[in-house]
């Protein structure tokens, strides 16, 4: 071969390569668009909900309530005939079937919606406001389009009588969309309208924290004992074996864990942010130890060898000088730990975070739930409204990791300038 | 003793010791001819003579930046350095040598043929031992004997004594006619140079013995008797 | 003449099986420069690792033997290695300033020592120190940036003053200018000069020229042995052993 031939050859390979690696960036991009995609266009109506505008008249008579009432007698009063009344004026419905009807068009919690207002506005006793009702999941579900209208109505969960009224109202301008607060506030529901994922974000929340607080001191210790101080020997090299297997068991297992110690034959409470976090913190260990480790051996000796000449001892080197240089690769291997952490939905599941749980939890030791495994009860379940909100949620999940991630990024980034 | 790992130093080195060992040989041939003309009175090698010294004169030059590129490029240390130094200075004494040979031919074209025996007989023996010094000074050069320069420069005291005789003849055949004046001054001038020359060459010997022991000779050099001047 | 500040008696270092240094007597003398010359590899550089005790951060080093430094023996057990390595500091081969700022690299020894407590005191060491190291004029404006900013013979200048910060009695040197350009090279065997009336000074070194330049007094190394001690300029005009001949002019190997 000549070397014309060599050169033509070889820049026809280098051709090939670079296609190749385009064309997988490609396809990678290609995948994470439908990816996306899908999610968003399944996802993103979660975020607001149907409501109807209803005309709603305080009638103190009703109400039961006296002038210029205390919050509390506010609170206390009963507003459901209030609230029915007013609705019963939205459409003209004659009989009991057509009535309930009329009222099933409209979420359960209406009667709470109306309070809600007049707690905010005392003054509204007695007058008349137009106010936004949210609607049932099934009229949320019809107004975004999810529901099929063409069935045979006894296979569907809306009567003819329901759609008549729905078209009327919306012919009136009377059906809106407003933002979906109950989305971000609530807790978990059977009613799919008033579901939503504050249970399980505050759950999350307190587990990652408690899994931080316990994960990343003792790892951060242990990574510097092992690296620095420990001798070496056969038992340290087994450690150190150990600690990399560890890191790569199945999450799962950490759930039988924890099912068989830390509720068995600790009694720690089920289901509770507690147990979740010293679950998670278990399994994050291993994965702040490996970098850790890498990034304080990957320090120069030159830094521990210019401090221990200057007098320095061991321990002063190492803390001084060492770990503040070991520090940016420790804290980006940290928020990734933990943001695995965050999606991790297994061991959750084993220590029994799939129980329903309404309330949203004020400390780590009452039941919760978590993020991931809420997704996956909403996934298991018929309604089609929670079909929308798990993948709101994934959305929530996805971009919790991309900020994190970025997060390690900036503060690696910002810690690597400093020292250099 | 083992090479210098930079096989061109090794090189500069040696050439340099070279070009010292030809300049002396040189000087060598130079000076026995010259003393040959001057026993014979030859006047037709006179030029020859003073032409040699040209080579001579040549061999400094080369010498010296022989010496200069070796200093900048090599920095050299201890025997090297001493080998260096030693050089030069060594060079510097031929090239009197030399000078004084040339100038002894020069004073050959007025003297006489019938010069007497005796006279020539002390010159001779001076002249001989003169370039003997010269011939185991530069062997000692050659081979880093130290004992052998040492002798060379104890020698000198012989040289001294020589030329107390030569020169004493030399008045005696002044004296005996004024009218040989004019060449005898001449021949008081070359027997001085001889004596010169034997200086020189203590002052080779003496850095022969730096060379080899790092050190100057100790104490001052034997001197024989002389000729007040 | 000058009094013995160290003094080494049958050294031996061991690196696990293999032997480092056989039997090293070395005197040096105080306030003076004493370079340490040979080929790569014949330990050097651990025999002034040995007087800091640096060699006790390598597990498989064995030091057997006697070091003194003002009759004190060093290479006791019970010997305070962090009060040893204040009186004796060190400046490496390639300059290693803390990645802190100019200010806090120089403050740090003193700190740790307990010397200036006040922030007057830190700021006279450090004025201090840099001026003795020739590098004050060139960084009073810019203390707090990081000392990894500087340039390559500032640098070593930084690490020279960070080394007097803690005011020690000798300054261990090991090849310290051979990452830097003559230039540099230049101002550091300056300062050597100048730093050689208040220190003892014991510099390791491939320049036989750098050598003969700043040393009062040359040892030759080979192999781990100590073949040849004496004045600098008797080392390097007429050395007695014909090995310490053969390194310097280049006949070795």
């Amino acid at each position: 071969m000549t070397k014309e031939q060599r050169l033509k050859k070889r820049h026809s390979a280098e051709k090939r390569f670079r296609f190749y690696g385009l064309a997988s960036i490609f396809i990678a991009l290609l995948f994470v668009v439908i990816l996306v995609h899908n999610i968003f266009s399944k996802g993103s109506s979660a975020f607001m909900k149907t409501a109807i505008n209803v005309d709603v008249f305080f009638d103190q008579e009703l109400l039961g309530i006296p002038n210029n009432p205390s919050k509390e007698q506010i609170s206390d009063a009963d507003l459901y005939d209030v609230a029915i009344e007013s609705i019963l004026k939205v459409y003209p419905a004659s009989g009991l079937d057509q009535e309930n009807a009329l009222i099933d068009l409209f979420t359960i919690d209406a009667e709470i919606e109306i309070k809600k207002a007049l707690i905010k506005n005392p003054n509204l006793i007695g007058k008349t406001i137009t106010l936004e009702i949210t609607a049932s999941d099934d009229i949320d579900q019809l107004h975004k389009g999810n529901y099929p209208r063409e069935l045979p109505e006894d296979r569907r969960r809306i009567s003819d009588y329901q759609l008549q009224i729905y078209d009327t109202l919306v012919e009136d301008n009377k059906i809106v969309k407003n933002f979906n607060t109950y989305y971000f506030q609530n807790g978990d529901s059977r009613d799919p309208e008033l579901a939503g994922i504050g249970g399980a974000l505050v759950g999350s929340f307190y587990s990652i924290i408690i899994c931080l607080l316990l994960a990343f001191p003792v790892a951060v210790l242990a990574s510097i004992y092992l690296e620095e101080f420990a001798p070496k020997n056969k038992i340290t090299d087994f450690i150190e074996i150990n600690i990399n297997n560890l890191a790569a068991v199945p999450s799962i297992v950490y759930g039988l864990l924890a099912l068989q110690i830390l509720l068995a034959t600790i009694q720690l409470p089920r289901s509770t942010a507690l147990v979740a976090g010293i679950t998670l913190a278990l399994m994050t260990l291993p994965r702040i130890i490996i970098p850790c480790r890498a990034s304080l051996k990957a320090v120069p000796p030159s830094i521990r060898e210019g401090a221990l000449a200057v007098g320095a001892s061991k321990f002063q080197s190492v803390f001084h000088h060492v770990v503040p240089l070991a520090l940016p690769g420790t804290l980006s291997g940290t928020i990734i730990g933990l943001a695995q952490a965050l999606g991790e939905t297994a061991p959750l599941i084993l220590i029994g975070m799939v129980a329903f749980v309404v309330d949203i939890p004020s400390t780590p030791i009452d039941p919760s739930s978590s993020l991931p495994v809420q997704v996956y009860l909403w996934s298991e379940s018929a309604e089609r409204g929670f079909v929308e909100k798990t993948s709101a949620t994934i959305m929530m999940l996805l971009s919790f990791l991309i900020v994190m991630n970025f997060l390690a990024v900036y503060l690696r980034q910002k810690f690597e300038k400093r020292w250099n | 003793m083992s090479e210098h790992t930079v096989k061109s130093y090794e090189d500069e080195l040696r050439q340099l010791i070279d070009s010292v060992i030809k300049m002396g040989s040189l000087t060598e041939s130079q000076m026995a001819d010259s003393m040959d003309a001057i026993i014979k009175v030859d006047k037709d090698s006179i030029d020859k003579i003073i032409k040699s010294d040209d080579e001579i004169n040549k061999f400094r030059s080369k010498i010296d930046t022989q010496i200069m590129t070796l200093l900048v490029k090599r920095a050299p240390m201890a025997i090297d350095l001493r080998e260096t130094i030693s050089s030069l200075k060594i060079s510097q004494d031929l090239e009197r040598i030399g000078d004084l040979s040339k100038s002894n031919a020069k004073k050959i074209k007025p003297l006489p043929q019938d010069l007497p025996d005796e006279l020539l007989g002390n010159l001779k023996r001076l002249g001989d031992l003169v370039i003997k010094q010269l011939k185991e000074v530069l062997d000692s050069f050659v081979n880093k004997d130290f004992d052998k320069a040492k002798e060379v420069w104890e020698k000198d005291e012989q040289v001294d004594n020589l030329t107390y005789i030569a020169m004493e003849s030399v008045i005696d055949f002044l004296s005996k006619d004024k009218k040989n004046l004019d060449f005898s001054t001449h021949l008081i001038f070359a027997t001085k140079n001889l004596e010169r020359a034997g200086d020189h060459i203590t002052n080779i010997a003496e850095n022969v013995c730096y060379l080899v022991k790092g050190e100057y000779l100790k104490g001052n050099r034997p001197k024989g008797r002389v000729i007040q001047e | 003449m000058s009094d013995i500040k160290i003094r080494s008696k049958n050294l031996n270092v061991y690196y696990g099986e293999k032997q480092a240094l056989f039997d090293v007597n070395l005197d040096l003398n105080e306030k003076e420069v004493t370079a340490l010359i040979g080929p790569s590899g014949c330990g050097k550089s651990t025999f002034i690792r040995c007087i800091n005790r640096m060699n006790d951060v390598i597990d498989i080093c064995k030091v057997t033997g006697n070091i003194e430094i003002d009759g004190i023996e060093i290479n006791d057990k019970n010997l305070d290695v962090v009060s040893l390595r204040e009186r004796v500091g060190m400046v490496f081969q390639k300059p290693n300033p803390f990645p802190k700022s100019i200010y806090d690299n120089i403050s740090y020894g003193p700190k740790i020592h307990g010397k200036g407590e006040s922030k007057d005191e830190l700021d006279e060491i450090v004025e201090s120190s840099l001026r003795k190291a020739a590098l004050w004029e060139e960084v009073k404006d810019r203390l707090d940036e990081p000392g990894t900013g500087l340039s390559g013979g500032q640098q070593q200048r930084l690490c020279i003053a960070r080394a007097i910060s803690v005011n020690p009695e000798v300054i261990l040197m090991d090849e310290p200018c051979s990452a830097l350009d003559p230039i540099a090279t230049a101002k550091i065997e300056e300062l050597i000069d100048e730093l050689k009336t208040a220190y003892t000074i014991v510099i390791v070194t491939h320049s036989m020229a750098q050598a003969v330049r700043v040393s009062q007094k040359t040892g030759f190394f080979h192999l781990g042995k100590l073949i040849e001690v004496g004045e600098t300029e008797k080392i390097f005009k007429n050395p007695d052993n014909k090995m310490t001949q053969d390194y310097i002019t280049g006949r070795f190997g």
